[in-house]
């Protein structure tokens, strides 16, 4: 048992102490950090667009968002990320992880879309027409009404995605990337001991998304019923 | 207050509305009564706005709402809707329910907002619920909550689209009791029901509907105890109706039967009466072919009605032709027309009246 422990340490100081590699896993987080927190937002706002043209009433805005979501959400990310990097941007010398933000704004804001309509349609119409024989416009019942109900529906799975896109952001090594996965990659290869620094690399993500789990399960202020 | 010319609305080929006229005073409570499909609901939303009448002219206060320059948020404002299925906000509080549209729309403060809304609460008796979400309300007390939703925007006219018809009778009698208590104050209100005394008890005005029209309309005690028109006559009196027309001697005698067994299983009418009408019904009709319709195809119609009341059934045929009575025969054909005389031992009245060749029998059992 001792000489397990003395192993596992003896690795750790290896593996994570030595030559300072502690603050290069420190930097694959932030590379992986920042490409899944931009990726999201810029997802997160190109979806509620797509969304928005998906939804219109207008034929050819709905077609044509429907075609982009169903490329988008059918298509590998990995490939996606490929494509720009090597065919649309290759001849510029834009930071290859802006290249990877992008691509996850894409890729991730088609699925949010599709998520956003689903939960939005889920919502009760009948208590949208109560708001507004109570007066509400159009806009200000769905500010007040819909929209609150529509968070609500999308919240868990919004969460998913979240996860979801954190995990996917390990592909970006295949365009020249040096984040989470690869650092731990790199390390494991230097040392010549990769389980360990797998391991390791393994446990922040899982440490990421329980980040991200008990950030949305924050509860309503106290005082309020149920 | 409402003024309602030539309302007209269809969905696709279904014409629902086909010509509503009409006035209201203020202070009125009318009551809308009639068969499922009529349109009531239809009507009543229209006079919100909430269904687009294809044409005709709807005025409130005499501001044409109809008019495209009408801001219909500002209309609405005057006008409360209460629904059959109380379309309370999920996400909000009893409170907040209340509290959302005076402080959004009429930009009141939070504090007297709150106020405002306790007092509807303690109106309609739910002061203690008023941080309990809908979900955790029994069906009465959201209904009664929608109710006080509505009130707390100080309307002018209420509608009432079927309000108690998801509520068990205890329910159905607590939000009637708030209905009443809203109509003594003298609220215009407008309500669909299927609650008959309470509409016969409440309302000033009884609409009673069909076919797309206020078929027939008065005081509660002209409609529920004279009704003048047949469709009404039916509807109040619990008639069960039931229509068929041959227009081929080669018509189908045994899906008619079939017919005349579900309309018999459907209400109720217990199985003898059941046979004594499909006998009489083949006995007749076989006794009219053979006189009436030799050489041409016949024109027949009869209608069965069963009210519940008196147990008691009618027919009634009318059959184009030369005058032919199937009840007068001599005693010499006696044989020919056993079946005759079987029936003539069933049933309870009859009468036979032959105009402008058209045969008509009127029979009770």
């Amino acid at each position: 048992m001792g000489e397990f422990f003395n192993g596992i340490i003896k690795s750790f100081e290896r593996n994570l102490i030595a030559g300072d590699a502690y603050l290069i896993v420190l930097n694959g987080l932030w590379v992986t950090l920042l490409i899944s927190g931009l990726g999201l937002l810029m997802g997160t706002i190109f979806g509620a667009f797509l969304c928005a043209l998906r939804m219109s009433k207008i034929k050819i805005l709905s077609g044509t968002a429907k075609f982009i979501i169903a490329v988008l959400r059918g298509s590998p990310v990995l490939l996606l990320l490929m494509i720009l990097y090597y065919v649309v941007f290759a001849y510029s010398r834009i930071d290859p992880v802006y290249i990877a933000v992008l691509g996850f704004a894409l890729n991730s804001g088609a699925h949010i879309a599709e998520l956003m309509r689903s939960a939005l349609e889920a919502t009760d119409k009948k208590q949208l027409e109560a708001a507004r024989m109570l007066g509400f416009s159009k806009l200000k019942a769905f500010t007040y009404i819909t929209l609150p109900q529509a968070g609500k529906i999308a919240k868990p799975v919004y969460q998913g995605t979240i996860v979801n896109t954190i995990q996917w952001t390990s592909v970006v090594g295949y365009i020249t990337i040096t984040d989470l996965t690869r650092t731990v990659n790199n390390l494991g290869a230097r040392t010549g001991d990769p389980f360990f620094p797998l391991f390791f690399g393994i446990l922040i993500y899982l440490g990421l998304s329980y980040l991200v789990y008990a950030l949305f399960s924050i509860k309503r202020k106290p005082g309020e019923v149920k | 207050m409402i003024k309602i010319a030539g309302l007209k609305k269809s969905f696709g080929k279904l014409h629902v509305l086909k010509g509503i006229e009409i006035n209201i005073k203020k202070g009125e409570c009318i009551a809308i009564i009639g068969p499922s499909g009529t349109g009531k609901s239809v009507f009543l939303r229209s006079i919100a706005l909430l269904e687009k009448p294809d044409t005709g002219r709807i005025f409130i206060n005499d501001t044409e709402i109809t008019s495209k320059k009408t801001n219909i948020n500002k209309i609405r404002e005057k006008m409360g809707m209460v629904y059959q299925g109380y379309h309370l906000f999920s996400h909000l509080n009893i409170l907040d329910n209340i509290t959302l549209a005076l402080k959004k729309i009429k930009k009141m403060n939070k504090v007297n907002a709150e106020k405002k809304a306790m007092e509807m609460l303690n109106m309609v008796g739910l002061i203690e619920k008023a941080k309990n979400y809908p979900d955790q309300l029994s069906g009465g007390q959201q209904q009664r909550v929608a109710i006080a939703r509505c009130l707390a925007m100080e309307p002018e006219i209420m509608l009432f689209d079927e309000p108690t018809s998801a509520l068990d009778p205890t329910m159905t009698y607590e939000v009637l009791s708030i209905m009443k208590k809203l109509a003594e104050t003298g609220m215009t209100m407008l309500i669909v029901t299927h609650e008959m005394n309470f509409a016969k008890e409440v309302s000033d005005r009884v609409f009673f509907m069909d076919e797309g029209i206020i078929y027939e309309q008065g005081s509660p005690k002209d409609i529920f105890e004279n009704p003048l028109k047949e469709k009404t006559k039916i509807f109040i009196n619990g008639l069960k109706v039931f229509i068929y027309e041959i227009k081929s001697l080669n018509f189908d005698m045994v899906s008619m039967n079939a017919k005349i067994e579900v309309f018999c299983q459907k209400h109720n009418i217990n199985s003898k009466q059941k046979y004594n009408s499909q006998l009489i019904l083949e006995e007749i009709i076989v006794e009219i072919f053979k006189n009436c319709y030799k050489n041409s195809e016949p024109d027949l119609k009869y209608t069965i009605k069963y009210s519940a009341k008196a147990e008691e059934i009618t027919i009634n045929m009318d059959y184009t032709g030369k005058m032919f009575d199937p009840f007068e025969f001599t005693d010499e054909d006696i044989i020919d027309n056993l079946g005759m005389i079987l029936i003539k031992k069933i049933i309870k009245s009859y009468k036979f009246s032959h105009k402008d060749d058209c045969n008509t029998i009127h029979i009770t059992f």
